[in-house]
Order: C-alpha cells, then sequence, then structure tokens
C-alpha cells in the first residue's frame, strides 16, 4: 500500500484554504478580518511551495509577507479613522465593473494554468537554496539588481514624499 | 515492504512520530517556562537581596506549580466589547510558532526534530509571525492601553528583525550553511564560533533581546506607562500562554545562542557511548542554553528600560549600521581569504573593540547636544518673558 495519496490531501487541504481565504478576504466585511485572512492565504500559499520542494521560497513567502507585510496593513488599517466618513469608501460596491475587468485576466489565467501537462518533479536531497541562490546571484543577477535599486528608489521618494518641510 | 524502526509500519511510525514531538515539545515548553519563572524570581531576589519563594515546597520548589494551577483555575474573563474571535485567537498566534520553533533546534548528535537545510531561516520566519499575533492582540482588545502596546511592540520587532537576521547571516557566511546541524558540526572542541564572530554575537543578542520583548526592551508591555500594554484586557490562562510563550521565545533564542556561538551540544566525552554521549549532548546543550536564560534575567535585575524613541534609534543608528559593516567586512574577508578563519576572526575582534570604544564617544556627543539645544531654548525662554 502506497501513501501518495496524502499528497494529493494536503494540496487539496491548502486550495480550499487559499480559495476560501481569498474569497473571504473579498467578501468580509470587516476589515481586520480581510487582513487576518490574506495572511491565513498567504501562510496556505506557504505551504504549496513546501508541497513543491521550494522550502526556502515558503519560508520567505511567510516571513516576508505574513510577518511583514500583512502587519503592515494592520498598521495601516488601525492608523485610519473609520467612523468619520461613508463606509462606501472602504467596501466598493462596482460588482459589475469589477467583473467586466476581471473576467478576461481570469480567463487568461485559467488557459495557462491548463497548459500545465506534467509536473516537474522537486530536486532531491539538498532543497532549492542551491538552485534559487544561483538564479538570483548569477543568471539573474543583472535583473535582481536592478530590482533592488527600484525599490530603493520607491523607499527613498516615499520617506520624501511623507517628509513635513518644517524640519 | 518497507519497515520503519521498531518494525512499524513507516506510516504509522510518521504519525507516531509527529505525536511525539508535539507532546515532547509541549512538555519541554511547559516545563521549561515553569522552571523559568521559578529561577526568575529566585535570581532577581538574590540580585536585590531579597530570599524569593520559600514557603512551597522546599526551596519555594512548588511556587509556580501552584501559581499555574491557580491561573488555570481562574474565570476567563472576556469584556463585551472586545472583538470576539481575534480576542481568542491572539494568545495562540502568539504561541504556536513559538512551538514550531523546537522542531529544527539540535539537542544532540541524531536528537533533532527535523533536520531542514534552511533551519536557521525557519527560525526567523517564524520569530517573525509572533508579531502578528501581538498586534491582533492589541487590537482586539478595545482598549487604548493594548492598543498602543501592541503597535509599539510591531514597531519594534519590525526593526530588531533586522539586525538580527543580519548577525544571523554574518554566521551562516562563515559556516557556509544554514541547517543547525551543520552550524553545530562547524565547530567542534574549543573552536567555537564566538571566538571567531564576536561582534555578531554581541549584536544578536542585543537584537534578542528585544525581539523577546525583555528588558530593558519591554516597552510594549510598560508597567509604567501602558498598564500592561497588549495584556491588559487578558486574565487566566489565556494571559498566561502568553507569559508561556515568551519564556519558550526565550529558550528558543538561547538555544540559537548556544547553536550558533557555543558549539551547541559539543562538550566533553559526547563520544564515550552510544547512547550515553548523547544523553551527555543533550545535557551540554540544555547548560549553555540556560546559561543565556539566566543572562537574560540577569539583564532584567540591572538594567531599567529604555524609552521608545531610545530603543528606535538603538536599532536604525547603531545597530543596523554596525551589523551592515560587519556582514560587508566578513564578505570581503571571506571572498579574499576563501579557505582561511583568521582574517574573519582578526577583523571581527577589532570592529567589536573599535565599536565598543565609540559608544561612550557617541553618548557624550549627544549629551552634549542635548545640554546645547536646553541652554538655547532656556535662552529664548528667558528673553521672551523679560517684561518691556
Amino acid at each position: 500500500m502506497s501513501y501518495d495519496f496524502i499528497e494529493t490531501i494536503l494540496f487539496a487541504l491548502l486550495t480550499l484554504g487559499i480559495v476560501g481565504g481569498a474569497l473571504g478576504v473579498v467578501f468580509l466585511n470587516r476589515i481586520t478580518g480581510s487582513a487576518l485572512l490574506m495572511a491565513f492565504t498567504f501562510l496556505c500559499n506557504a505551504g504549496m511551495f513546501v508541497l513543491l520542494g521550494a522550502e526556502t521560497i515558503a519560508a520567505f513567502q511567510v516571513l516576508i509577507y505574513v510577518g511583514a507585510i500583512t502587519v503592515l496593513v494592520l498598521y495601516g488599517v488601525m492608523f485610519t479613522p473609520q467612523q468619520d466618513r461613508p463606509y462606501g469608501l472602504f467596501f466598493q460596491k462596482q460588482t459589475p465593473w469589477a467583473a467586466l475587468f476581471v473576467a478576461p485576466i481570469g480567463l487568461f489565467v485559467a488557459l495557462f494554468a491548463f497548459s500545465f501537462r506534467d509536473g516537474s518533479h522537486a530536486s532531491a536531497k539538498g532543497g532549492d537554496l542551491v538552485p534559487l541562490a544561483t538564479s538570483v546571484f548569477r543568471d539573474y543577477a543583472f535583473p535582481f539588481e536592478v530590482a533592488s535599486v527600484l525599490l530603493l528608489a520607491a523607499m527613498i521618494g516615499a520617506i520624501v514624499l511623507v517628509k513635513r518641510d518644517d524640519e | 515492504m518497507p519497515l520503519g524502526p521498531f518494525g512499524l509500519d513507516p506510516a504509522i511510525w510518521a504519525v507516531l512520530r509527529l505525536l511525539l514531538a508535539i507532546v515532547l515539545a509541549i512538555a519541554v515548553v511547559f516545563n521549561g517556562a515553569l522552571a523559568q519563572i521559578y529561577l526568575e524570581r529566585k535570581v532577581q531576589a538574590i540580585i536585590q537581596d531579597r530570599v524569593g519563594p520559600i514557603h512551597t515546597g522546599p526551596w519555594g520548589l512548588l511556587q509556580t506549580f501552584a501559581d499555574a494551577i491557580k491561573l488555570l483555575g481562574k474565570e476567563d474573563i472576556r469584556a463585551r466589547l472586545t472583538d470576539h474571535w481575534f480576542f481568542l485567537a491572539a494568545p495562540a498566534i502568539v504561541f504556536s510558532p513559538m512551538l514550531a520553533s523546537f522542531v529544527v533546534i539540535p539537542f544532540a548528535p541524531g536528537v533533532v526534530g527535523a533536520d531542514l537545510n534552511i533551519g536557521l531561516l525557519y527560525l526567523t520566519t517564524l520569530g517573525s509571525m509572533t508579531v502578528l499575533g501581538i498586534v491582533i492582540a492589541g487590537w482586539a482588545s478595545n482598549n487604548k492601553y493594548s492598543l498602543i502596546g501592541g503597535l509599539r511592540s510591531a514597531g519594534q520587532l519590525i526593526s530588531y528583525e533586522v539586525p538580527q537576521i543580519l548577525s544571523l547571516v554574518t554566521v551562516v557566511l562563515v559556516v557556509g550553511s544554514l541547517s543547525l546541524t551543520q552550524i553545530v558540526d562547524s565547530q567542534p572542541g574549543v573552536f567555537i564560533n564566538l571566538l571567531l564572530l564576536p561582534l555578531a554575537f554581541t549584536t544578536y543578542f542585543i537584537a534578542a533581546l528585544a525581539e523577546t520583548n525583555r528588558n530593558p526592551f519591554d516597552l510594549p508591555e510598560a508597567e509604567s506607562e501602558l498598564v500592561a500594554g497588549f495584556l491588559t484586557e487578558y486574565s487566566g490562562m489565556r494571559w498566561g500562554l502568553f507569559f508561556v510563550a515568551e519564556y519558550g521565545e526565550v529558550t528558543v533564542v538561547s538555544s540559537i545562542v548556544a547553536t550558533l556561538w557555543f558549539g551547541g551540544w559539543h562538550g566533553p566525552w559526547t563520544d564515550i557511548h552510544p547512547l550515553l554521549g548523547p544523553a551527555l549532548g543533550v545535557l551540554w546543550f540544555t547548560l549553555k542554553t540556560y546559561f543565556f536564560v539566566l543572562v537574560f534575567m540577569w539583564i532584567r535585575a540591572t538594567l531599567p528600560r529604555f524609552r521608545i524613541d531610545q530603543l528606535m534609534s538603538l536599532c536604525w543608528k547603531f545597530l543596523i549600521p554596525v551589523t551592515l559593516t560587519n556582514l560587508l567586512v566578513t564578505a570581503t574577508l571571506l571572498l579574499a581569504f576563501p579557505t582561511e578563519k583568521l582574517p574573519v576572526a582578526i577583523a571581527n575582534w577589532i570592529l567589536l573593540v573599535f565599536f565598543a570604544a565609540a559608544v561612550p564617544y557617541l553618548q557624550r556627543r549627544r549629551l552634549a547636544a542635548i545640554r546645547q539645544r536646553l541652554a538655547t531654548s532656556r535662552l529664548a525662554l528667558a528673553t521672551a518673558d523679560r517684561p518691556r
């Protein structure tokens, strides 16, 4: 008797988690609840990466998205006054327009997803750390550096924008 | 059909192993917390010239058990205007990543839950998840003090994560692996990493104090200004769970220090016997870990608390530049001398002495600037108040 079915069960559970969490983020009427469900979706995503044998990417996913981005979103939510402005500003109700724009993108994504036939098998012992490092720091070093300079520029720009003149 | 250990079916063994690991981790965490609370009281009592708990049991040993039973028996109070589910979930969100950290800690050769080859990354990842629970706890309590405590904690933890990870990266660069077992294997005998990277150790230790919300960085729960910070609305075992998580976090951080800089389970006589050796390894590892737990307590009894702006400027204006310099120098030297470790060690010691010597100088300059500002403002006040 083989135990390959466990992976399928895990995949199903994670899929349910991702789709359910994402739906909750969109449909929930409480902004903190949405933020927490977003963290949950990211966690399930990290689980998917583990199933694919990419545990380093899974760890970074949790470290950056759950540990930092969600906390920043919560920070933003807590510092935003919610009482003194119309409710509609926080929860938009323009479903038809949104559907119109999302549908073509969804179609494209679905077509792309079904174009995969054979999943590439996870690398054997040693994990994905070395392949990841070689691709980021050797094969794609230039785009990586360009992206980091871009992020640095964005960060400095944000600081300049919010800095008050009187200081 | 393949057979697992003890002649068991591999599937049954996998489930059994998981259960065993969870039970062991919970046992280690809860008993560790009880022992640490007792130690903390005794150590502080000794430092403050008191006797500490003495009445319950021999040397007051049963005092923390009595307190734990009291906590378990308390009524579970929840204020009406709290955010129900978040309020209940927050202690669990803080507790479970801490529990999961114990999977990768190598207690002895072969005594490790899972030898992940990204062990160190896994530990920092779990450490960063604690923030989420604390922010949620502060938000869900629907209380000003809790909210400010939670937000402070988020700012503090996110800031101090940077020097913490940068210090760890320095060790990873020198050892060449993220796996904790390989890091232990790389420092046999007396050649522990502390001799090689004392500056990384210092910066990591300071950042770890802040990450675990311990004195002098316990601003999120500063009693004198915030009641009890994000813990204000919690009582009974939910409150207890936060504290167990804090002590567990202290254990995890101390064991990281013991593993990375002090040779982990290495010690005398670890290879005399196939069964006795690992047991001795566990003993050495526990002793090293608890030494650092004791240092944490010593610091708590010695230092006053930081102010929030001092906390932030210590991190961003001192620790991060120091760790970045250290990382840069180490990486350059490792590129120049890939096989030699002596240049890295010399550079690290020089940097440590340099930065330690810079502290009093910086302090004097800062104080002079404050005095200058005070004097000018006083002068301005005096000229403004003069009657015409």
